[in-house]
């Protein structure tokens, strides 16, 4: 079983917590997904084949040509934010 | 009488100059607010008619949209509460294709959160309630868009699929539900669950109106690289075909006669008799259908295969929900803080709990077993599809184990005997395979659906098939009458 | 003694009209967030668009470099959280970089240096943050621009080695006209890796890190700091902490922070990009485009062209003056002219009026006719120097002012003869005084008198030579 102090370290990585009660949870989660993905180790001559990321191939496809588009203006940047300053947007001070 | 009216009526009525936009819309709006405190539809209701004008199929028709789709000045949650005040400043090319149609946007549909889930519980608003049985669930995560379909509010709603979500809630409303090939409409303005697998896709009452509406949204955008070029058909035009000789297979594994034959589920073995009753209906029609078999490690493989391939997507899709350039802000003193706190905050449970698989699966130590092996079985799977494809038009399956579940019933989803059944539908993802939903029979007065999954790029082909079984069906333009209001 | 072991990555933002996953505009402001769109502030729902010029001035450099190009565009996603990325992840090359493997030689103290490469990707830059005692701003103009990656191997053996690498490389950049790789504008950064080992050592010493550092004396100076403060540590038995470090203003570095485990970034296969194949017909393109590069130019004007080392670095240094300067050798003009004209005139001219080569009046077509007088004789170096600068002034064609205006030089001994005797003969006393008095002045002044009369289109050494004869033959007639 993964230790609860290992699931904490993933999710802090991932910038948030859970209770104690909610990785109590997890762990037990964890137990029951694992062993279903050992279902995909089931599979046989998995390694004839390359991992699949787009679903077919596309010859649709093109780049796109370097011409400036539609963007936003300064208020549609910081419209969604209270904490601005001088058009830009105010957090704590990051330490470098 | 308003209610329950598909586009194909509205339109002839709105042509007729019977009604004008403005009725429908107040008649949807009416509706909307009556059932929001039993089903929960909505997160938000739209009080103000806005139309364009324009000579498109749908000028006039009011929609719902799935709150996971960017709309301009409107609140879009997601359902989540990191999103809970979030009002985007663009428009999802979907949403804006509406607009230039002139359909009238009633409202925005609840989610499972962040469109992770198949449930319709997990929304920060609340549960989705089934129009058919209260009690039941409708499932997700486009919960609100089938159920404001399923309860006549709107003719017609767009939802999001990434391994099911509109197909198998559209089962479970009586629904048809209709994700069109990868690419066919453009994703830009839809909040990313699983890139590779996102699906716009949408609810209506008739196989005609989902064409009607695919035909609206297809199309190349500049905005999303994976879209399509524009076929140039008129899908709605091309439902009527002939489809003498056309061919499809069902998975022996997963839909045979016998597939089950040692559990005693009631459910279970009523959706596979009438499955069957229907394809001997079907048969008669025309269609040849043929059973075919495939390695069940395989389709045993499908739900472990979609969790990691979606959980890990979805951990990175998610990591822009910081709380520092839109979304409630967290509290702290430094920016690592401020993010922390928004995230703790704003994420439930069971998000948070995905995100940690997701992260896991990606970690250097596991991306090989679970990440890239999850790739290669997409792989296996998808190149079968398409060796079956080149003999057969379509695959034909009931697109769960049985109708909706109860809410206090726990999932099973992972027990062995659903496992294949109610997890199949996101092949259709996989391989961005066109797949739809039909209602086929009433199991105890609750529908439940079919589905039909084709060849890559040939929407016009499923569309037509579907078409052609809905001729069978008699649920044709089903919806559940609950409530006592006459608009 | 230690050996030194430095890698260094180089990030260099290109020059487009876009950012490379948005529409918005690529461009340097002094104004804060106007240049950003959807995609750039990642907000809720939006997808990456891959900017087919970044990739073409990507590829460009690859191949210029000498590196692998791959089959097919893909890109990546590099997972982390951090306060000037918005979207939580960068998008990047991991899987396959734009240019694998490849080198660059670098010209160090005479001798040539070949700086290996492990490879090149193209990614995008990250917002701007802006820090105050209290507070920091974020700036999202910046977040999405196009930005090369060049990362060498641990090869670089010198503070020495590594500027001229990083000389070299910025003219790369500026020959392939991929990047104009201002350090100032923090176009042009680099992170530098650095350890220290024993000549008997097989295996590296423990590595520090020095991130984002502009200017090329900074490089200097963290090096020679870090060679400095190293070897002491070494000295004295103890090790080298693993960290990353910081270079402040007065040349010396500071912990920044000690490396905890290296960070998992997750990677995996960006899935909003479908992959675009690298046809070879569009590579067959590019290398049409590649221009001979600075150091293979340096070398053919030395050996070639027996350029002295000075001139083929001031020449080579600049495509511009450099294709100047091969069109006027094209059109047939004498190296050794040309390169004068190119190092005296053509330079100083646009350090002058601070222009552009391309804003210059004076085509190679232009300069090669006045070359060619000079090399005929028929202009002094000096004098065709002198109708450069009018021609500039006037903005008319040399050649056209040689035409028009006659100032072709009278080379003709017979009809300076007849020119110098007719003045001498209505300037009796002066040709007297040297006669009997021997004034040598005499022959200034007839000098003078030549190039008045001939409208300075004497040639003043033919001049003074056929006046000197005639004044001696008319002292030995004299006596």
């Amino acid at each position: 079983m993964i230790a609860k102090e290992k699931l904490k370290e993933y999710a802090n990585k991932l910038m948030f917590d859970m209770n104690e009660e909610e990785y109590k949870t997890l762990q037990e989660e964890f137990e029951i997904i694992l062993k279903h993905m050992d279902l995909i180790g089931n599979v046989p001559n998995i390694s004839d084949v390359s991992p699949m990321t787009f679903p077919f191939s596309n010859e649709d496809v093109s780049l796109r040509e370097d011409e400036v588009g539609d963007y936003l203006t300064v208020s549609e940047v910081l419209e969604n934010t209270k904490h601005q300053l001088n058009d830009q947007v105010k957090v704590p001070k990051v330490v470098e | 009488m308003y209610r329950g009216k598909s586009i194909t009526q509205l339109r002839e009525e709105l042509d007729s100059e019977k009604v004008t936009p403005e009725d429908l819309f107040s008649k949807a709006n009416q509706l909307a607010h009556y059932f929001q405190d039993d089903y929960n539809s909505f997160v938000t209701i739209i009080d103000k008619c806005k139309y364009r004008k324009s000579d498109s199929k749908l000028n006039g028709i009011p929609y719902a949209l799935k709150d996971n789709f960017s709309t301009t000045g409107i609140l879009t949650t997601a359902s989540s509460n990191i999103l809970k005040d979030y009002v985007p400043v663009y428009d999802a090319t979907v949403y804006k294709k509406l607009k230039d149609a002139g359909a009238i946007l009633v409202g925005k549909t609840v989610l499972d959160e962040l469109a992770m889930g198949g449930t319709g519980t997990t929304g920060h608003t609340g549960v989705v309630k089934n129009p058919w049985d209260k009690e039941c669930m409708i499932g997700g995560s486009s919960a609100g868009s089938a159920a404001s379909v399923a309860l006549g509010i709107v003719p017609f709603s767009i939802g999001s699929d990434t391994g099911d979500s509109v197909r198998k809630p559209a089962s479970h409303g009586g629904l048809v539900g209709f994700k069109p090939t990868y690419g066919r409409i453009s994703r830009y303005g839809l909040f990313a669950f699983a890139s590779s697998l996102d699906h716009v896709a949408m609810f209506a009452r008739n196989v005609k109106d989902v064409a009607i509406v695919t035909d609206i949204l297809k199309g190349k955008d500049p905005n999303d690289m994976v879209t399509l070029n524009d076929d140039d058909k008129c899908y709605a035009d091309l439902l009527d075909k002939d489809i003498k000789g056309k061919k499809l297979f069902y998975i022996k594994e997963m839909c045979g006669k016998d597939a089950y034959k040692d559990i005693d589920d009631k459910d279970l073995s009523e959706v596979i008799s009438t499955f069957h009753e229907m394809l001997d209906k079907l048969r008669k029609k025309g269609f040849i259908i043929e059973e075919v078999s495939v390695d069940k490690t395989l389709l045993e493989a499908i739900y472990p295969t979609y969790m990691v391939i979606s959980c890990a997507e979805a951990t990175s899709n998610n990591s822009n929900l910081t709380g520092i350039q839109f979304g409630p802000r967290g509290e702290g003193n430094s920016i690592e803080e401020i993010m922390f706190d928004a995230r703790t905050k704003g994420f439930s449970e069971l998000i948070k709990r995905r995100f940690i698989l997701g992260s896991y699966i990606l970690q250097k130590e596991n991306q090989e077993k679970l990440f890239l092996n999850a790739g290669r079985i997409r792989h296996i799977i998808v190149d079968k599809m398409n060796e079956l494809f080149k003999e057969y038009d379509g695959m034909i399956a009931p697109c769960s184990g049985g109708p909706a579940q109860k809410f206090e019933s726990t999932s099973e989803k992972l027990s062995d005997r659903y496992l294949i059944l109610e997890n199949h539908l996101a092949i259709g993802n996989f391989g961005g395979f066109p797949s739809i939903t039909v209602p086929y029979a009433m199991i105890d007065d609750m529908p439940v659906g079919l589905n039909i999954t084709g060849r890559v790029r040939e929407d016009d082909l499923v569309l037509n098939i579907a078409y052609k079984i809905e001729e069978e069906t008699g649920l044709k333009d089903i919806y559940s009458k609950v409530g006592d209001i006459d608009v | 003694m230690y050996k030194v072991v430095i890698g260094l990555e180089v990030h260099v933002e290109l020059e487009t009209n876009t950012k490379n996953f948005s529409s918005a505009p690529n461009k340097f402001t002094e104004a804060h967030n106007i240049n950003v769109s959807t995609v750039d502030l990642g907000l809720p729902g939006i997808l990456p668009i891959a900017n087919k010029e970044a990739v073409r001035k990507a590829l460009l450099t690859s191949m210029a470099l000498h590196c692998k190009t791959p089959d097919e565009i893909i890109f990546d996603r590099k997972n982390y959280y951090y306060a000037d990325l918005p979207k939580g992840y960068q998008i990047t090359q991991n899987t396959k970089p734009v240019g694998i493997g490849g080198y660059l030689d670098v010209i160090v103290n005479k001798k040539i240096k070949r700086v290996t490469l492990h490879d090149i990707h193209l990614e995008e830059d990250t917002a701007s943050l802006e820090h105050y005692p209290k507070y920091s701003l974020i700036d999202y103009n910046r977040s999405g621009v196009p930005l090369l990656e060049i990362v060498t191997d641990p090869c670089i053996e010198s503070a020495d080695e590594a500027v001229a690498y990083l000389e070299d490389l910025r003219d790369v950049f500026l020959y392939l006209g991929v990047s104009e790789a201002r350090s100032n504008y923090g176009q042009m950064r680099c992170d530098v890796n650095i350890s220290l080992m024993k000549e008997t050592d097989t295996q590296l010493g423990t590595k520090v890190e020095m991130k984002n550092i502009n200017a090329f004396n900074s490089v200097r100076q963290a090096i020679e700091y870090e060679i400095k403060r190293q070897s002491e540590i070494l000295n004295r038995g103890e090790k080298v902490v693993q960290e990353t470090r910081r270079i402040a203003e007065d040349g010396r570095t500071y912990s920044m922070r000690e490396k905890v485990d290296a960070i998992d970034y997750k990677y995996f296969v960006e899935p909003n990009i479908p992959s675009t194949p690298v046809t070879d017909d569009f590579l067959y393109e590019l290398k049409k485009e590649l221009p001979e590069l600075k150091g293979d130019r340096y070398l053919k004007y030395i050996e070639k062209y027996k350029m002295s080392e000075y001139d083929a670095g001031v020449i080579a240094k600049n495509r511009k003056i450099s294709d100047y300067f091969e069109t006027l050798l094209d059109l047939g003009s004498d190296v050794e002219l040309s390169v004068n004209y190119v190092t005296t005139s053509i330079l100083s001219t646009l350090k002058k009026l601070e222009i552009e080569l391309e804003d210059l009046f004076i085509t190679p077509e232009m300069l090669s006719g006045v070359i060619k007088q000079v090399k005929d004789k028929k202009l002094s170096l000096d004098a065709g120097k002198k109708l450069l600068y009018e021609a500039i002034d006037k903005k008319i064609d040399p050649n056209e002012l040689i035409r028009k205006e006659g100032l072709s030089q009278i080379n003709d001994k017979d009809e300076l003869l007849k020119l110098i005797t007719s003045i001498m003969d209505e300037n009796k006393e002066v040709v007297r005084q040297y006669v009997e008095d021997g004034n040598m002045a005499a022959i200034n002044f007839f000098i003078g008198q030549t190039m008045k009369k001939s409208n300075r289109q004497a040639n003043p050494n033919m001049s003074k030579e056929i006046i000197s004869e005639e004044l001696e033959r008319r002292k030995n007639e004299s006596k």
